[in-house]
């Protein structure tokens, strides 16, 4: 979450609304929020429904993979990221900017 | 006794193999239990729609992916737990 908020005022400028997602509480994604400078929303999906609707869920963990999705303006995914993959998001930076310059 | 060592070797290459094939099924079976199965959603896919709530820090609010369309991309970052890593 930090390596997307370093990136905000890119995905930003790029017309990116950047939306973290766990299985915690709200409370819980407001105070990690808080304590590691994150300023988009961190959704709270209790009970994984959507975790599972999107196939992240990992029964070992009881939790989500780290997945990262770009969805486009037209509800299509354009881009994923996997796991370890998912850490550092310059694909996704780079795709979004890519977009802004082609359009 | 040269007939003897000959089989003990097919033995012991028996066992090696053994050793190796049980290696390396058990490999593949820790490889199916780790979270690098292939991806349900792919690229091109509809994202599916949701409705999640979040603290702003004075009430709970609602995001719907559906409250972007046609107005902006939108990542959605799964992450594993509040308070651990990146």
């Amino acid at each position: 979450m930090k390596a997307f908020q370093q990136n905000l005022q890119k995905l930003e400028a790029a017309d990116t609304q950047v939306l973290g997602v766990s299985m915690d509480s709200p409370f819980a994604n407001k105070a990690f929020a808080d304590s590691i400078g994150v300023t988009f929303p961190l959704l709270s999906d209790w009970g994984g429904d959507v975790t599972r609707e999107y196939g992240v869920y990992v029964d070992q963990y009881k939790a989500a993979r780290r997945i990262n999705f770009l969805i486009g303006k037209d509800g299509r995914i354009l881009e994923e990221q996997l796991d370890r993959e998912a850490i550092d998001p310059t694909k996704i930076v780079d795709a979004c900017e890519r977009r802004k310059v082609n359009r | 006794m040269r007939r003897t060592f000959s089989h003990s070797t097919f033995r012991a290459s028996l066992l090696t193999a053994a050793v190796v094939f049980s290696f390396l099924a058990g490999q593949a079976q820790a490889q199916g239990n780790k979270p690098e199965a292939p991806m349900k959603l792919k690229v091109g896919d509809v994202a599916p729609d949701f409705k999640l709530k979040y603290f702003d820090g004075s009430g709970l609010k609602d995001i719907s992916l559906s409250d972007y369309r046609g107005k902006k991309n939108v990542v959605v970052a799964f992450y594993v737990f509040a308070f651990t890593g990146g």
